[in-house]
């Protein structure tokens, strides 16, 4: 970060380029025409929410890097970033792995019960 | 001040701002506290919308089919108006701290303005997107009821299969003599077969000031329009054989009274016994088109030809209100942090030695901003 | 402002607030002021919450009914876990002590955010009120845990209550927060991490879990609140809601929240343990990682409290499994403690007394979790007197004894008083053989079918209620002597020296009791649990040696 750091930084920390800031918002604008334009083509939904959601962690890069100065600022920071998403994957992911396993949803009808388990009858 | 750790005056060599606390070092040290409280902040936000992430995958990934229905009741248009204001003001904001660092006071209050701005326009939009959905009863849980209201014209125009449009009114055969005549002249008996549909000529139309035939009007009230639908569901009609579907405007609520002469015509290929196709009857007469309150909601839904909307929508709008409705809050907290920020930076309290608070609000504002990032692909452009 | 603060005073004279009387407490920024006034709000929750765990055993003491109907019996448990939970255990150690304790540790003058922190204390004392509205408008019968559905269909007090549990899960992660940015940004240059007392590691693994599983607890009593007042219906089957996802959401907070609990009492038995051996802690860097590790597999393993409820087999063994690593850490921490005192120069003051009990203690409830952790074995156990038996063991026996031994070893320096000596070892002697006899008899009983939160039970397990009632009204008696004595002793105590165990750490270097800055001059940083050249001050109390050569720096980062 040799290149940014002598006239950038003043005061107490450093100073976001005006050059950067607005290469930055540019990115979003595009990249928000981009992902409205691209649920105009049919690539199947699987992929068009792939690809809506890579258009969104670029723009959530751009944001976290450029605009929250991540790119300019300790290291910690991105870790702890980092370490947050990382909780919320977790999250997500036992839920997920719970939940995809549920059998359909059975409904109690007393006018038709369930057919008798397999095995003896329950008579004493 | 209360604090006593203003009151003492042991000298740590402190300088600059009068806002630099006692029981920091320097301001460095002050504003580098700071910075990582409100990360640790941010990293707490971002754990407390992540509940609402995993149920929004898990609905998803488990009844896509709600989510690719659900989402043609919101629109693209206010979304991507938002995502654009957002990222404006995520612009202002960043742009504010580098202002504030460069001690450009009018610059530092341009940017909060425009920043306080563009979340009042955020708010703005939403409270329109809301406005519509409560007007139509596109809400959460158990209120999410689209067949209330008869408006929704423009979701039938988006070709969205809102079935809230098209069943909310009927025609009740049995309180009308022309109504009845020309369908019990016709249908003795419970069509069994989906897709039998007639046509309604309507010739004028009386309702007062209202548009209530919207199609009619168009063609100077003599337009023929497939107007009503048989339903295969022997559930939507008991008393009459169908429902009788006009193009209403936003405004009506009430009964529409409409002069028509109706002509039953098979619509579709020959639909087997069920339809007897005599004569083409007409029937010239008076009609009343209301609401029926007699159908039950779940018959409402029902009445739409082009199937129900899939079980349990409403998830759809829970989860949408649920995430738009807390983020909303966010922005709406952002907006009192930045009036109350504008009202300092004027006061000129911000130098380069001290505007932790300018860069604290613009990382939370920006988080905020992340979240919408998500929320629109999420939420608008299901596809 | 008036200037008539003097900071080289005592934080608890009046002079050391700018403010006249009560106010100088209620608006003061002084860590410490702060938290004793913690202190004080969750003893007072401890008597509370003891209350309906009193009227819960007098209920058991026959089958049917003894004192209350089945109704209030229902909502006397509830009250007696949601207060435990979320007023005593939670915040007891790391708001109560940590709050005094943590900045004095770091020979910082206080907290990183001062206001913050005074903010969160009267987040705790809102939560507090909404709890006791709760209580007061007819109660809560749902559990602490609030499951859905049903906490979406009684009619008793469940929205108070959810909003107190909310509110104090803030005061909760801004408690945290203040810790983190106080261990990073005050700590000296010359107190690198593994310099740290094992009782900041504590906290801080402590501070990490509540940043980032709380917020989760948040957003769930958030969407429990908006179920019960717009039926938005994300938990209600009825809608298409998932009642077994609001468990996920609630234990993916609650689990974490048991290590929320117990870390930072490992982190005052650290410090007990080797201050009363007058012995190097043993294995100091596998005690700190083990703080750290605890709190990553906390949030790893929450579905085994689901093994029963409705959870996929998939998710079950993988749960059970995960749930065995947990066995590590907590091994790693009790083999060490054992080894401190291996051949140390054991002294039995009252703070070890309460330690020697949470080794015992917490060996018997860790264990037992392990039984629960095995799958097979839970679904025989689950919801019986077993789980009750296993978690009041960790809970009670462990943190709440944990925290009643801090207070004691820290009190001399948070008070300036000594407390009676005779009577507090007899107290922590009945704390230790009340809790044992109540919660024994829960083992046997549970193994043997007792099913928990049951109002009426078969005659056969009378005696094991009967016993454990009596060993109930035993602990509750000996933990109120405890409060009464310490208030007491604040007017009669005697002086306290300024360092009475021969503590290591930084807060013994501090006065006693400590100036409104802690310390009046930066202080040097000693090396810690190094207890070499200890010999008997004029106080009373223990001191270096002078001119020993135990200081490892020269001065603070102030």
């Amino acid at each position: 970060m040799a290149d940014h750091a002598n006239h950038d930084h003043h005061g107490i920390s450093h100073v976001a380029p005006a050059r950067v800031l607005l290469t930055a918002w540019i990115g979003l604008m595009v990249l928000t025409v981009i992902t409205v334009g691209a649920t105009k083509i049919d690539l199947g939904a699987n992929y068009n929410l792939a690809l809506a959601m890579a258009i969104a962690v670029v723009k959530a890069t751009i944001v976290l890097l450029f605009f929250m100065h991540l790119r300019y600022d300790k290291l910690f920071h991105s870790v702890l970033v980092t370490g947050g998403l990382l909780a919320a994957a977790l999250f997500v992911g036992f839920a997920l792995m719970d939940s995809g396993q549920y059998q359909d949803t059975v409904i109690w009808n007393p006018a038709s019960p369930p057919a008798a388990p397999i095995g003896p009858p329950l008579v004493p | 001040m209360s604090e006593p750790s203003h009151d003492h005056h042991d000298d740590h060599g402190h300088h600059g701002s009068r806002f630099i606390q006692h029981h920091y070092d320097d301001a460095a040290h002050q504003f580098d506290s700071g910075k990582l409280g409100i990360w640790f902040f941010l990293v707490q936000e971002i754990l407390f919308f992540s509940a609402l992430f995993v149920a929004y995958i898990v609905f998803r990934a488990h009844h896509p089919e709600i989510f690719a229905y659900a989402h043609h009741y919101l629109d693209v248009k206010w979304g991507a108006i938002n995502t654009a204001v957002l990222i404006v003001s995520s612009l202002t904001a960043a742009w504010a701290v580098r202002c504030a660092q460069l001690n450009q006071r009018k610059g530092l209050i341009a940017c909060l303005s425009i920043t306080i701005l563009c979340a009042l326009g955020f708010l703005g939009i939403k409270t329109i997107e809301y406005t519509h959905k409560i007007h139509e009863h596109i809400l959460w849980g158990k209120y999410f009821d689209p067949c209330v209201a008869s408006a929704g014209n423009h979701l039938l125009n988006k070709g969205n299969n809102c079935p809230g449009f098209r069943s909310s009114v009927t025609w009740d055969a049995k309180s009308n003599k022309a109504a009845s005549g020309c369908l019990e002249g016709e249908f003795d008996r419970e069509p069994e077969v989906p897709g039998i549909q007639a046509e309604c000529k309507v010739t004028e139309v009386k309702g007062a000031n209202r548009r209530p035939v919207e199609a009619c009007a168009e063609e100077g009230g003599k337009s023929t329009f497939p107007c009503w639908e048989l339903s295969a569901n022997p559930h939507v009609c008991p008393a009459g054989p169908g429902a009788l579907i006009i193009y209403g405007d936003h405004a009506h609520h009430g009964d529409v009274t409409v002069e028509a002469t109706c002509e039953a015509v098979p619509a579709t290929a020959p639909v087997g016994d069920a339809f007897a196709p005599a004569a083409k009857p007409e029937v010239e007469g008076q009609a009343t088109f209301r609401r029926n309150p007699a159908l039950t909601k779940h018959e409402r839904q029902h009445l739409f030809a082009s199937g129900p909307p899939p079980e349990h929508t409403s998830m759809f709008f829970s989860i949408y209100f649920a995430m738009t409705g807390l983020h909303g809050i966010h922005v709406l907290v952002g907006v009192f942090i930045f009036i109350w920020l504008l009202v300092r930076a004027i006061r000129g309290d911000f130098t380069p030695e001290y505007f932790g608070p300018i860069d604290y609000a613009a990382l939370y504002w920006h988080l905020v901003d992340l979240i919408w990032i998500f929320l629109f692909p999420l939420l608008y452009l299901i596809h | 402002m008036s200037a008539a603060v003097d900071t080289t005073c005592s934080y608890l004279s009046p002079k050391a607030s700018a403010r006249k009387g009560i106010l100088g407490w209620m608006l003061t920024l002084d860590h410490k002021r702060i938290g004793m006034m913690y202190l004080f709000g969750i003893l007072f929750a401890l008597l509370l919450g003891g209350a309906f765990a009193l009227l819960v055993r007098a209920e058991l003491w026959t089958p049917g009914e003894t004192i209350v109907g089945k109704d209030w019996y229902n909502k006397f448990f509830t009250l007696h876990g949601a207060v435990m939970v979320f007023l005593v255990i939670i915040p007891g150690i790391p708001a109560a002590l940590g709050n005094m304790v943590l900045p004095i540790q770091l020979g910082a003058p206080d907290v990183a955010f001062p206001k913050l922190n005074l903010a969160s204390f009267y987040l705790w004392c809102l939560g507090a009120i909404l709890l006791l509205v709760s209580v007061v408008s007819g109660g809560l019968d749902t559990g602490w845990t609030f499951y859905t559905p049903y906490s979406l269909q009684t009619k008793t007090a469940v929205i108070p209550a959810v909003m107190g549990a909310f509110v104090l899960g803030f005061s909760s992660i801004f408690t945290g927060l203040n810790f983190l940015v106080t261990v990073h940004k005050f700590r000296p240059k010359q107190m690198g991490w593994f310099q740290m007392p094992l009782n900041l590691w504590a906290l801080y693994s402590t501070a990490l879990m509540q940043v980032l599983a709380t917020p989760v607890l948040g957003i769930t009593l958030l969407l429990l609140f908006v179920e019960r007042f717009m039926h938005i219906g994300v938990f209600d089957p009825n809608m298409g809601g998932d009642p077994v996802l609001f468990q996920h959401f609630f234990w993916f907070y609650s689990h974490p929240a048991v290590y929320i609990m117990i870390v930072p009492a490992m982190g005052v038995v650290s410090e007990l343990m080797t201050t009363f051996s007058r012995k190097p802690i043993f294995g100091y860097r596998f005690i700190a990682y083990s703080s750290v590790s605890l709190a990553l597999l906390s949030f790893l393993v929450w579905g085994h409290h689901m093994f029963v409820s409705g959870q996929s087999k998939l998710a079950n063994m993988v749960f059970s499994a995960l749930t065995f690593s947990v066995g590590i850490p907590s091994a790693i921490k009790v083999f060490n403690w054992t080894s401190t005192l291996y051949k140390g120069d054991i002294r039995l003051e009252t703070p070890m007394l309460y330690a020697l009990s949470f080794l015992i203690m917490f060996t018997i409830g860790g264990l037992t979790g392990i039984f629960l952790a095995i799958l097979s074995i839970d679904v025989q156990l689950h919801d019986t007197y077993f789980v009750v038996a296993h978690f009041h063991y960790v809970m009670m026996g462990s943190t709440l004894i944990a925290f009643i031994g801090g207070l004691h070893y820290w009190w001399p320096k948070m008070s300036g008083k000594m407390y009676p000596d005779r009577i507090s070892k007899v107290a922590a002697i009945g704390v230790f053989i009340g809790f044992n006899l109540t919660f024994l008899p829960q083992f046997v009983m549970g193994s043997r079918g007792m099913p928990r939160r049951y109002w009426d039970y078969d005659p056969e397990f009378k005696i094991f209620h009967q016993l454990s009632t009596v060993g109930a009204f035993l602990l509750g008696l000996s933990l109120f002597a405890v409060v009464v004595y310490l208030i007491w002793s604040l007017k009669y105590g005697k002086v306290a020296p300024k360092n009475p165990w021969g503590g290591t750490t930084l807060e013994w270097e501090a006065p006693t009791p400590p100036t409104v800055f802690n310390f009046p001059e930066p202080p040097e940083i000693p090396e810690i649990y190094n207890y070499d050249d200890f010999v008997d001050a004029p106080d009373g109390g223990v001191m270096r040696k002078p001119g020993g050569t135990s200081a490892a720096g020269s001065s603070g980062a102030h």
